[in-house]
Parts: C-alpha cells; sequence; structure tokens
C-alpha cells in the first residue's frame, strides 16, 4: 500500500547524506553562511510596488465612481505580475542572499562617548530562500485570491468593491513587506500592515455589527501579541545594537550566545536576550491565532470568503511562523522559548481542532481547523524543526484556501448558507462537480491522507516530535489530533457534499420562501481558481520528493530552501534517531541543549524510527478519523458501504452519541467558553477599572483642583459683609484705621523711636 | 502726645495778647481744624454735595499744612504739591459735581445711602 | 538666514489681526485666511535658509534692548527643534482658519482676530531667546485660549475656560518664580543681569543640586500642567470638550507642546542634575497616565473627550522620551510633538466636522456614518490609525523611539552604558508598561472608530440636514485634511526628514545634560561653594534700582 521502497531510498539517503558525529554539539547552525550580503537588482522592488500601485489605483476608481471590474482587474494583474517578478526573481537566485534598497526610513545616530551607534531601519529588502519561498506562494495565491473574488464580489459593484480592491492590494504590500524586509522594523511595518488590512477587511460590511466586532477584536487582540514584537524588536536593537538581518544573524555577541547554547550552557547567555524570543513568540501567538490569542480568527470569518482564504487561511496567519523561522537563531538563545512555542501550538492544535469537530458553520470549521493546523506548524517550529513547519505552512497555504474557497462558493451559490445541517449532497447539483472535487482534494490533504501534500508535511512534524527527547507526549497529542481533523474535515465533506441531495436557502435570500430559491453555480473564473488550486494542492505533494540538495544534504524542496536561509537549523534528533538506534550503548550520543537523549522516549512507536514508522501511523490515524466520518455522519447507504448514518442533511447517527456525552458536545460546540471566560477574567474587570480610573479622575482627582480653586471663593465669602455699600462706613473704617495707624507710629516715638 | 499738646497749649496761650509773629503751630492748629471739620462733616452728612464739600475742606486744611512745611523749611515744594493739588481738586470738582447731578436724576435724592446697593 | 523672517511671522499674524478687528464682519474670514497664507511664506523662506547642518546653532537671531538694567532684551532666533514647532504652528494656521468658516458664525471679527493674535504668541514661544519674551508670550498663549473658549465654545464653556485659564496661569506663576530664582542666581555668579537663556542654561547648572531640585519643582508646575502629565491633567479634557475645533486643534497640536518644549528648553539644561534625579518619578508619572488616561478613554462617550483623553496618553509617551534623557528618547519626543499635532489635529478636525453637522458628540446618539460619509471615514480611519501609532504613519517611528529610550536608559543591563553612553534613569519595566499603552490604545480608538463609523446608521432624532454643508464632507473641508494626512505619511515614510534636523540640538542637550556641572569635591566643600555664591559677590552685582535713580 505505502511505497516503501521510496521510504527506504529516503531514509538511506537520510542516513549516508549526514555523517553525524554522534558527539556533536546539539545546534548545529551555520549562520556565517549568510555572511556576505551582495545588494540585488532593482526591479525587485516591483514586487512591493504594484500591489501599492494597485491599491492606489483602487482608491481613484472609488474617487471616481468606477461601477465595473476594473479594480478586480487591476489587483490581478497587479499581483500577478508581481508574482511573475518574484518568480523571475527565484530563478535568477544564486543562493546568495542580498538586499535591494528603496529608501531611507528610519535612522537615528548615537554620538556619544561610548563610540557613534546607528540605529538603521531603512526600506530595503532581504531576498534569501525563506523569502523567495514565502512569496511565492503569496503572490501566488493573491493573484487566484483576487481573480474569484472578482467574481465572488461582483453584487458589490462599485465603491465596496474599490474598497474590497484597495485593501487588497495594500494586504499585498503589508504582506511583502513583511516577509521581504531587510530588519525588524520593516518586518514590525508588514506585521500592522497585514493587521489593518485584516481589519478593514474582516469589517467589510461594516453595517452587520458582528462583522465590526469581529474586524475590532482582531485588531486588538493581535496588538497584545504586536505589543510582544516590538518589545523584542526594541530589546533586538537594546541588546545587539541592530536591526538588520544581515548585521543581526552574523552579529558575534549572537554568534556568541549560540555557541554557548550548543553546549546547553544557557547561563552563558543574558537573560535578556533570552527574553527576545519569548517577546517574539507572543507576537507570532496573535498574528497566527495561537492560544491564548487564537479567539479572534474564527470571529474573522466574519469578513467575504475570498479574505479568509486568503489572509486568514493561507498568508497572514503564517506570518508567525515566518517570523519564528526567520529569527530561528534567537529562538535557540532561549531555553524556553522553543519548548514553549511547541507545547502551545500543541494545545492549540488539540483544542480548537476539538472545537471544529462540534461547529455547524462549514467556514467557522474551516477557521478552527486553520487554527490547528497553524499549530501543528508551531510544534513543528518548537520540535526543532523548522522545515517541518514551513513545509507545512505551504502546503496548508494551498489546500485551506482550496478549502475556504470551495466553502466561499457554497456560500456564494446558496445565498450564504453555511450550516451543514441545511445543505446535502451539493456533489449531485449540477454545476458544483468542480467545488466538490476542490473540496475532496482539500480534504484528503487536510485528513492527511497518504500521500498528499498534508500528509507530508505533517508527518515531518509529528516524526521530529517522537524523535526529539522530552517531546513524545507532543508527538502523541498531534497524532490523536491527526485523527480528529480528518474526522471533522470528512464531516464537512460528507454531509454538505454527499448524500440526498437538499438545500435552504441562507439569509441572504430574499424570496418569500425558500421554494423558489435556485443555488447558482459558480462562474469560470470561480471554477478555474478552484481547479488551478487543487492541482497546486496535488502538485505540492511532489514537493515531498525534488528539490533534495546533496550538496547541502537537503532532501527535499522545503528543507532546501530552509536551511539556505537564516532558518537554517537541523535538529540533530533528526539523524541521530536511527544512529542512536544501533548506538545506544553510547552514553552520549546526541546530548543536547534539552537535557540527554532518552533513547527510549524518542522511538516510542513499534519500536522503529519514528521517520519511517510515522508513515503508516498517521495514516491510520487519518483513515480512523474518515472511517468514523463515514460511520457517523455519512450518508446512508451511500456507493455500496454500509457504513452511513444520516438520513438527511440535518441529523446523523452522532447526535444520539452525543447526547449520551453529556454537556461536552455543547461545551466544545461553545468554544469551551473561551471567549466568556475571557470577557469574564480580562474584559470584564479591565472595564471596571475603567469605569473606577473615570470616577477617580472626575472625583479625586479633578476633585481636587476644584477645591484648590474654591478656597480663594471661601475667603471671599468670609470677607463679604464688610462691603456694606454705605459710603460713610467705609470713610469710618479709613478714619480710624488712619488714627490707629498715627497711634502705632506715636507710640513707637514715644518709645524711643526705632533704633 | 506731649508734641500734640505742645502745639495746642502753644495756640491757646498765643490768643490772649497780641500775636507778634504767627509761628508753625498756629498754621497746624488751623489746618489740623479744618482736615477735623471736614472728617466730621463726611461721617456725619449724608448730602452727596455737602459730602463732597467736606472733602474740600480736609483736602484745603492739608494743603495748609503744606505750604506751612513748605514756609518752614524754605522751599517751594510744599507750594507746588498744593498747587497740583488745588488743580486736581478743580478737576474733580468738576467730575464730582457732574457725576451727583447725574445720580440725582437717576434716584431724585442727594443721600449717598440711596447708592447702598453698588456694594463689592 | 535673515531675522527678518522670524520677525515677520510674528508681525504678519498681529498685523492681520488688527486688519480683521478693524474691518468687515463678512470678510473676517477671508482677511484672516489671506494672512495665514501669507505667513507661510516667511516660514518656507526660512526651512529654506535654515542650515540644518548646524541645527543647534539659533540662526536668524536678532537682539533688541529693552530693560538694559535687568538684561532684558528682545532677542529672537530659531534652532532646528524650535524651527520646526514653528513650521507646525504655521502649517495648522491656515487648517484652523479653513476649519471655522461654517462653524463660527457670529462675532466673527473678534474670532480671527484672536486667533491670528494667539498664532503670534506661539511663534514668539519658540522663536525668543530671551526669557522675558519667552514667558510673555507663553502666558499671552492664554488669553486667546481662552477668549476662544469662553465666546466660541458648546455648553459648559464658562467653567472649562476658567478652569483651563487659571490652573495654566497658577502653574506658570510657579514656573516663573523658579525661573527668576536662575536669573538671579546666574546673576549672583556672573556679575551681570542677564535673561539670555543660553547664557541661563549656560551657568544655572553650577547650582547646588538642591537648589536644582526646588526650581525644577517649580518649573515642572508649571510645564506639566501644561503637558499636561498626571495628575495635572484634569483641564484639559474639559478644554478640548468645550473648545471649538479651532481651538482643539491649537491646543493639541501646539499648546500642549509648550509644556514639552519648556521641559525640553528649560528643565533639562538648567537642572540638569536633579533632572537626572527625578526623572523615575517622572517616567512613573508619565507611564501611569499612558495607562491611566487610555483606560478611561475606553469608557468616555464623548467622542471629543475621549480623543483629549487620548492626548494626556499620547504626550505621555513625550514625557517618557525626555524622562529617559539620551538621545533616542529626547528624539523621539520632538518627534512625538511633531507628529502628535498632525494626527491628533487630524482627529480634532473630523470630530469637528461630524459636529457640524450633528451638534452631538455623544457616540451613542450618532454613528455609523460609513454608509453616509464615506470620505469623512476614509480620513477618520486614517488619522486614528496615525494616532494607534501604525508603521508607515507618523506616530510610530517617535512611539519606537520613545520606549527604546527607555530601555536604553538603563544601567543594569545596557552594554553600551558601560561606556558611558546614556543617562540612567529608566529601564525595561518603564517600557513594558508604556508599552501597554499600545494595546490600549488600539482598543479605545478602534471601539470609537467601530461606533462612529461601523455599524447600522445612527442620527440623532432632530437630525436636519446642515444647510451649508453636503453630507460627506465639502471640498473645503477635504483640502482643509488633506495637508495633515499628507504630512503624516511623509514623516510615516521619511522621518529621518525631521530626525536628522534636531539630531544636532539634541546630542547637544544630551551631551551636556549628563555631564555634571557640579563641583567635583565632597559634600562640605559644596556648602562652602554655596556660602560663596550667597555672600561674595553681591559687591560686584550691580544694583539696577539704585542705578536706576542717580
Amino acid at each position: 500500500m505505502i511505497n516503501t521502497t521510496f521510504l527506504t531510498s529516503t531514509l538511506a539517503m537520510l542516513q549516508d547524506g549526514h555523517a553525524v558525529d554522534t558527539h556533536a554539539p546539539a545546534v548545529t547552525h551555520a549562520a556565517t553562511q549568510i555572511a556576505e550580503v551582495g545588494t540585488g537588482p532593482k526591479w525587485i522592488l516591483l514586487i512591493i510596488g504594484l500591489p501599492f500601485l494597485t491599491s492606489i489605483l483602487c482608491g481613484i476608481y472609488a474617487m471616481i465612481g468606477n461601477k465595473t471590474k476594473l479594480p478586480a482587474w487591476t489587483v490581478v494583474a497587479g499581483s500577478g505580475i508581481a508574482f511573475l517578478t518574484t518568480l523571475a526573481m527565484y530563478m535568477s537566485f544564486d543562493g546568495t542572499p542580498y538586499t535591494v534598497h528603496a529608501f531611507d526610513w528610519i535612522q537615528v545616530h548615537f554620538s556619544s562617548e561610548g563610540g557613534d551607534k546607528s540605529m538603521i531601519a531603512n526600506f530595503s529588502f532581504y531576498i534569501d530562500t525563506l523569502t523567495i519561498y514565502w512569496m511565492l506562494f503569496v503572490t501566488g495565491l493573491a493573484t487566484l485570491i483576487a481573480l474569484y473574488a472578482s467574481e465572488y464580489m461582483s453584487h458589490d459593484l462599485g465603491t465596496s468593491y474599490c474598497r474590497f480592491f484597495g485593501a487588497f492590494g495594500l494586504f499585498v504590500f503589508s504582506m511583502a513587506c513583511l516577509v521581504m524586509g531587510d530588519n525588524l522594523l520593516m518586518l514590525y511595518l508588514g506585521w500592522e500592515g497585514v493587521g489593518l488590512c485584516s481589519y478593514l477587511l474582516i469589517g467589510y460590511f461594516y453595517k452587520k455589527p458582528e462583522a465590526v466586532a469581529a474586524a475590532k477584536k482582531a485588531f486588538i487582540v493581535n496588538r497584545i501579541g504586536d505589543l510582544g514584537l516590538a518589545l523584542g524588536v526594541y530589546l533586538t536593537f537594546v541588546h545587539f545594537g541592530s536591526l538588520e538581518y544581515a548585521v543581526l544573524f552574523n552579529d558575534p555577541t549572537l554568534l556568541g550566545y549560540i555557541e554557548s547554547a550548543k553546549t546547553g550552557d544557557f547561563s552563558a547567555i543574558p537573560r535578556m536576550a533570552q527574553w527576545i524570543p519569548l517577546l517574539f513568540m507572543v507576537g507570532a501567538f496573535g498574528k497566527s491565532a495561537q492560544f491564548p490569542l487564537y479567539v479572534w480568527l474564527p470571529d474573522a470569518m466574519e469578513g467575504p470568503t475570498p479574505v479568509s482564504a486568503l489572509i486568514h487561511a493561507a498568508t497572514m496567519v503564517t506570518a508567525g511562523v515566518y517570523l519564528i523561522a526567520r529569527t530561528y537563531p534567537m529562538f535557540l538563545t532561549s531555553e524556553y522559548a522553543l519548548p514553549i512555542v511547541a507545547w502551545v501550538g500543541t494545545i492549540t492544535a488539540l483544542l480548537s481542532a476539538t472545537i471544529a469537530m462540534a461547529q455547524f458553520d462549514i467556514k467557522r470549521i474551516m477557521a478552527y481547523s486553520t487554527v490547528s493546523q497553524l499549530g501543528y506548524m508551531f510544534a513543528g517550529l518548537g520540535v526543532l524543526t523548522p522545515t517541518g513547519g514551513v513545509y507545512h505552512v505551504l502546503t496548508h497555504a494551498f489546500f485551506k484556501a482550496l478549502l475556504f474557497l470551495c466553502c466561499g462558493a457554497v456560500m456564494h451559490g446558496f445565498a450564504g448558507q453555511l450550516d451543514l445541517r441545511k445543505l446535502s449532497g451539493l456533489r449531485s447539483v449540477k454545476g458544483w462537480g468542480i467545488v466538490t472535487l476542490g473540496m475532496f482534494i482539500g480534504c484528503i490533504n487536510l485528513a492527511g491522507v497518504p500521500f498528499t501534500a498534508g500528509f507530508f508535511s505533517k508527518d515531518t512534524i509529528i516524526a521530529e516530535a517522537f524523535v526529539t527527547p522530552g517531546a513524545s507526549m507532543i508527538g502523541w497529542i498531534l497524532l490523536f489530533t491527526a485523527g480528529l481533523t480528518a474526522y471533522y474535515t470528512f464531516r464537512v465533506f460528507f454531509r454538505v457534499f454527499t448524500g440526498p441531495v437538499e438545500y435552504h436557502a441562507g439569509e441572504e435570500h430574499h424570496g418569500d420562501d425558500g421554494h423558489d430559491f435556485h443555488p447558482h453555480a459558480p462562474g469560470w473564473a470561480v471554477n478555474s481558481v478552484l481547479l488551478t488550486l487543487t492541482v497546486c494542492s496535488i502538485a505540492a505533494s511532489g514537493l515531498y520528493f525534488v528539490g533534495g540538495n546533496k550538496d547541502t544534504h537537503t532532501k527535499h524542496y522545503a528543507q532546501t530552501m530552509v536551511m539556505a536561509s537564516t532558518a537554517n537549523y537541523e535538529s540533530p534528533y533528526s539523524k541521530h534517531a536511527i544512529h542512536a538506534a544501533h548506538d545506544s550503548h553510547d552514553p552520549n550520543a546526541g546530548a543536547g541543549p534539552r537535557g540527554t537523549i532518552d533513547h527510549e522516549l524518542s522511538m516510542p512507536i513499534i519500536g522503529g524510527d519514528p521517520h519511517k514508522v510515522m508513515y503508516y501511523v498517521s495514516a491510520v490515524f487519518g483513515v480512523v478519523g474518515i472511517l468514523l466520518a463515514a460511520l457517523l455522519q455519512g450518508p446512508k447507504g451511500w456507493q455500496g458501504l454500509f457504513i452511513g448514518g444520516r438520513t438527511n442533511a440535518a441529523e446523523c447517527r452522532m447526535d444520539p452519541i452525543a447526547r449520551m456525552c453529556g454537556p461536552i458536545p455543547k461545551m466544545a460546540e461553545n468554544k469551551w467558553y473561551v471567549d466568556e471566560i475571557y470577557h469574564m477574567i480580562l474584559v470584564t474587570p479591565l472595564r471596571i477599572i475603567s469605569h473606577i480610573f473615570h470616577w477617580i479622575d472626575k472625583l479625586l482627582v479633578d476633585g481636587l483642583v476644584n477645591i484648590f480653586g474654591f478656597l480663594p471663593r471661601l475667603l471671599a465669602w468670609i470677607l463679604k459683609p464688610s462691603q456694606s455699600g454705605v459710603l460713610q462706613g467705609y470713610a469710618v473704617s479709613m478714619a480710624g484705621g488712619v488714627t490707629i495707624l498715627l497711634l502705632v507710629v506715636f507710640v513707637i516715638i514715644l518709645q524711643g523711636g526705632v533704633a | 502726645m506731649d508734641h500734640l499738646l505742645h502745639s495746642t497749649q502753644l495756640a491757646q496761650l498765643a490768643f490772649p495778647e497780641a500775636v507778634p509773629a504767627v509761628t508753625m503751630a498756629h498754621y497746624l492748629f488751623v489746618s489740623a481744624a479744618m482736615f477735623v471739620m471736614g472728617l466730621v462733616g463726611f461721617l456725619t452728612r449724608k448730602n452727596m454735595i455737602v459730602m463732597f464739600l467736606c472733602t474740600e475742606l480736609m483736602f484745603q486744611g492739608a494743603g495748609l499744612a503744606l505750604i506751612a512745611f513748605g514756609r518752614h523749611h524754605l522751599g517751594a515744594d510744599g507750594q507746588t504739591f498744593v498747587i497740583f493739588v488745588l488743580c486736581v481738586a478743580a478737576a474733580e470738582a468738576a467730575m464730582a459735581l457732574a457725576l451727583v447731578v447725574l445720580l440725582f436724576r437717576h434716584k431724585e435724592t442727594l443721600s449717598a445711602q440711596a447708592w447702598k446697593e453698588l456694594n463689592g | 538666514m535673515n531675522p527678518i523672517w522670524t520677525l515677520l511671522l510674528i508681525a504678519l499674524p498681529l498685523i492681520g489681526a488688527l486688519m480683521v478687528a478693524f474691518g468687515r464682519e463678512d470678510r473676517a474670514y477671508g482677511a484672516a485666511m489671506r494672512t495665514m497664507l501669507v505667513t507661510l511664506i516667511p516660514a518656507a523662506v526660512m526651512l529654506w535658509y535654515f542650515d540644518f547642518t548646524l541645527g543647534a546653532v539659533h540662526q536668524g537671531a536678532a537682539s533688541v534692548k529693552w530693560i538694559p538694567d535687568l538684561g532684558i532684551k528682545l532677542s529672537i532666533g530659531t534652532d532646528a527643534i524650535s524651527l520646526l514647532l514653528i513650521v507646525l504652528t504655521v502649517l495648522l494656521g491656515p487648517i484652523v482658519i479653513a476649519a471655522s468658516k461654517t462653524a463660527i458664525k457670529e462675532d466673527r471679527r473678534k474670532y480671527y482676530a484672536w486667533l491670528l493674535v494667539l498664532q503670534a504668541a506661539m511663534v514668539g514661544v519658540f522663536a525668543a531667546r530671551d526669557l522675558m519674551l519667552f514667558y510673555i508670550c507663553f502666558e499671552f498663549t492664554l488669553l486667546p485660549m481662552f477668549i476662544l473658549i469662553r465666546c466660541y465654545g458648546s455648553t459648559n464653556r464658562v467653567a472649562a475656560s476658567t478652569k483651563f485659564f487659571l490652573y495654566t496661569f497658577t502653574g506658570s506663576m510657579m514656573t516663573l518664580a523658579g525661573l527668576i530664582y536662575v536669573v538671579y542666581f546666574v546673576a549672583q555668579q556672573t556679575g551681570t543681569w542677564t535673561l539670555d537663556i543660553a547664557t541661563l542654561t549656560a551657568i544655572a547648572p553650577r547650582m547646588p543640586v538642591e537648589h536644582q531640585a526646588w526650581v525644577l519643582l517649580a518649573m515642572l508646575a508649571g510645564f506639566a500642567v501644561k503637558v499636561p502629565l498626571f495628575p495635572f491633567h484634569t483641564w484639559l479634557p474639559l478644554a478640548h470638550t468645550e473648545a471649538p475645533t479651532a481651538g482643539s486643534v491649537i491646543l493639541a497640536g501646539v499648546l500642549l507642546k509648550l509644556g514639552t518644549y519648556g521641559i525640553l528648553r528649560f528643565a533639562i539644561p538648567i537642572t540638569p542634575d536633579a533632572f537626572i534625579q527625578y526623572a523615575p518619578a517622572l517616567g512613573v508619572l508619565s507611564v501611569i497616565g499612558i495607562i491611566y488616561a487610555g483606560l478611561i478613554c475606553w469608557v468616555q462617550e464623548d467622542i471629543k473627550k475621549l480623543v483629549a483623553y487620548s492626548s494626556v496618553s499620547h504626550l505621555g509617551f513625550c514625557v517618557l522620551g525626555l524622562a529617559a534623557l539620551n538621545v533616542s528618547g529626547l528624539s523621539g519626543s520632538v518627534l512625538y510633538m511633531l507628529s502628535h499635532g498632525l494626527s491628533t489635529g487630524g482627529l480634532f478636525l473630523m470630530i469637528g466636522f461630524m459636529y457640524e453637522r450633528y451638534h452631538t458628540r455623544d457616540m451613542r446618539a450618532v454613528g455609523g456614518l460609513a454608509s453616509k460619509m464615506p470620505v469623512w471615514t476614509f480620513f477618520m480611519i486614517f488619522f486614528t490609525m496615525a494616532s494607534v501609532g501604525l508603521p508607515g504613519l507618523n506616530g510610530f517611528p517617535s512611539e519606537v523611539l520613545c520606549l527604546i529610550s527607555a530601555f536604553q536608559s538603563d544601567a543594569s543591563w545596557s552594554a553600551a552604558h558601560e561606556a558611558g553612553a546614556w543617562g540612567t534613569t529608566l529601564g525595561p519595566w518603564f517600557a513594558v508598561f508604556a508599552g501597554t499603552g499600545m494595546v490600549i490604545a488600539a482598543m479605545y480608538l478602534l471601539i470609537m472608530v467601530g461606533k462612529i463609523c461601523f455599524g447600522p446608521l445612527r442620527e440623532p432624532d432632530d437630525h436636519h440636514a446642515h444647510e451649508e454643508l453636503p453630507t460627506d464632507l465639502s471640498r473645503r473641508e477635504i483640502w482643509t485634511l488633506i495637508p495633515l494626512a499628507v504630512a503624516c505619511l511623509v514623516f510615516g515614510l521619511k522621518p529621518n526628514l525631521l530626525l536628522d534636523a534636531i539630531s544636532d540640538p539634541i546630542n547637544q542637550t544630551v551631551a551636556a545634560a549628563t555631564t555634571s556641572q557640579q563641583p567635583p569635591q565632597p559634600e562640605h566643600h559644596i556648602d562652602q561653594a554655596e556660602d560663596h555664591a550667597m555672600i561674595e559677590p553681591t559687591d560686584t552685582i550691580s544694583n539696577p534700582m539704585t542705578e536706576a535713580t542717580p
């Protein structure tokens, strides 16, 4: 069933590719590789400039009252050319990173006795393989999704259409700045820029209070993360004296820290340096919707579906992964950062998968699934395989965009209907073939069916979790989550696309009743995009087999790209595990920064090497998940399988089981009440404090001021009666006063005068 | 108190017999008398014109003392001052009487009490 | 650079004020507008001829004797920082006039005349090189503002203007007392009376630290009220809420900066040792202000009050940068002064335009304007984002520098500190807590935008269409906003236009402030030096009163 020859050959490649010294330090970072950073050609600025230009053009269209699809074509063309430029950049890339300078941004010079220092953050761009890797799918997907949106948003032609594509162009620009920026402040610029575009696009239907609330929530929750990132950036500058990647990752101080980390001596690294990755991590958690900052992403589904696909599934939410991959050398210098990243990713993956299982809104299911898959990526980064995390980003980008766009097509066709209890058998509705195909391909990828791209990328992560000492628990949880993922994915597929044809129009339908409702099948733009993405999703699995580089000992495309960038890091355990199986008598084998490898722990499965065994095990988990979905959610008597339990769209065999489980399914459906808990322990107290402050300000702070202002008035009130208005009264007091004065003078003179 | 008594006693002593020369004390006595009369008048009368006359009286009392002292010290300062005071008093008289006329037109009375509500 | 241009900047608005005051009521707007536009010319000339490579030198300096016995002169000149603040002031001039065109319907002559006088006074503050001139202009800004609030404000204007005037006036009286002591001290030291700011700042740091502390306290009494620093801020929300739009814009744009400018120009150079000593306290107050005012913003229903409190919160960053007392902090702070004027000024304009149409500032009564006023909403979001500190817009570089400065100005782990490079006043915790202000700012400003721009349309029940104004922004209003928006964008993308310009004076200020001029003797020697200062020079000091009467 599984091509074992392939596996053996891959493993053989792994084995002889690296003559691993088991005594070697655990961390084999080669930051010196980026020592020489050249200057690149200026035409690369097109990738940045074109999306920005399209955004401005859309603004102009809005001003002149354009009511055609011109904005869409502008953005498609802009992104398309940007994609082609990226491709050209990729083709012409010779392996040496280089920077492209656009213009100077922030430069502060500190001339002091301790020597001149500068804070330099230019508008310039750092091109290495990681950048190229990211930009390829960002611009590519942006082009496809803009094309899709040209049709999807067509009911809004006019100002709103321009607004949508204006923000879309701005998003591509910001994302490009984020990924391509050559310093951390540029990254931060892009980071905030994508946040702004996300805010604008989630709140696209601004008359809907839920959309406005979701947009606000997204921006604010992200801001909490951004605070972490910002502080991390400042701390980086203060500690290392530079923000530019080209300088920063060659900084002798940083390299020294990494040397210390190699020997496991974290006490030699200043605590402040160790704080940097922890702060970056907070930023990544915010942007990539990780626990505890994931709550904004499901709500973000209030935005139009193309937005969900591009921003909230494929590109923006992977910014956190990019950040960690980009600054991986710094993460290595912290004792706690990567383990926390791994655990948070794992917990997020599990938590959101359980929530996804109980949701009924298919877009929300996809949103939770995104959160869950991002958890996988973080876990991958955390268990020392940036390759796995980054590879999963790519495969996930394709299949999740595909899934979202399919959901969007459904939503569009059925007047906003997203409830999987009200849709069934779309497979058999005329004109929905491509959507069904796309959905199916997306689902098998997400479920991790063997030989799909999602299967390979996910397995890379899980296998690494098992070989990394102390992380096998993470491995188990991720494996279990993979089963859950398969289940909830195919729950959607079986319920919506198979079985008897049955549908109800959504709330955007304005008929008298549901009878005269006819779904309209997607047009050519949507279908062509779906087809392209389907092909891409399938093709992404091919990347697992090609692109290896014998010179750098990489075995597939993603690894080649990662290993040539600043994320260049390969866990010693990924090879050790194999060797250690033979050399377990060597007590020093793979002693690393995270303690001595427990060989028993690192090989928990069937006594074999996890890298090899994982293919089988995770395949089993995936298939079991799908079978469970078929059993509990699939249609009755479907295609000769006798396991189906669903008779109509609304009810299924799962329901009685769910009823037996007591309140748990309900709690999962209500997202484990995390939003409510946040509200209770964070928002409400803060709001109460704000009100208290408000009253303190009004009564205490301002009250004191008013009391001081009142004192003169009080004094005047006391003296007021002396002003009687009787002229003679004043004269008497005057005369009396003069008399008293004279008397005093006389008394003084009589007593001998002043000395 | 001695000083004060001294000057008044001198003045009283001076009157019964022929005065060989008017001394400083005589002037001061007259001046003080004028001032006190003015003051008493100002304090006791309610008619604004009378009150105004009383203030004039006090002015002149003070002016007399100034001239006396000026003469005593053989300087012109005192007289200069008094001429200034007279000028100011004249201007003041013009202003004040005009005001009094206006005030009378408002209330048909010359009583200062009528304007009591102008207090601070 | 010829001093005539600076003089013109002061004189032209005054002449314009006279023309407006004695001109015709219906021509007041045009005359004021023309005056403001004409003043742009000398400002542009100054920018053109200013030699930024010598930014710390007061250029275009001129000096005329005024009260020679007390050493008081009419002395003007601009260095890079004051030049930029002057340009900001002059730039805001036509904008506030244009924003008042339809808002002010009666008694226009008085209104525009006082606006012009205010303009002259503000330029005077920044251009003054003589302490007396500075102080006169500093105080004189109060009067026009008082009248603008008192006569043209909204319902609660009397209380607001009174509190504004008395609060700031009381504070600056104490400042005056402190400054007089400084003048007295310098006169004792040098033997001649002088009010030349450069001389004062050169000599005054010789004051013993205990004296410096009192002088600092006196100066801060005025400047902190003006900034306003927590807990001296309560006049600001009231004044902002009641002031007419133009008043709010000028208040936020320029008048608040007088406080931070005062700290930068007087508190730091005159009392450097005490300032370093008390900077942590100042830092704590500003951080409290950032968080406290930010949280208060969250529960405001009055949109103008919200933006006013946000000013308090934002200015906290400004003071934090000053308290850090290093190059990044001071640069960030000056940058913040300039950029806050643009973005918050813009926000007040937006609110003013909305208020003209709906006559309410209550966010419960009006909201969801995006569907009705898309252009207004665009600018509202733009300025909100500038205020939130979105990178690429003007707020960001200054915020970065202020927060970095707090990190840098810590002795315990800044590697550079060992070389004696940084002040040692604040620390990372200041940056962390101030940083939460970033989150809070996003929170309240986006909630504001969410209420006022998005959601279903809400309008007051008694709302009638404004007869003169279109539903969305008029052409005039858009042109009022465009200069601000462009400036926000330009300084967001090229902050170095400003940073390079101010780096020279700031480096000098920091260098002067961090090199103590205290005599390096032990304690009892200082006492002797103090006695020396108190007694001996009295022979040489020329008493102006005896000289004046021969």
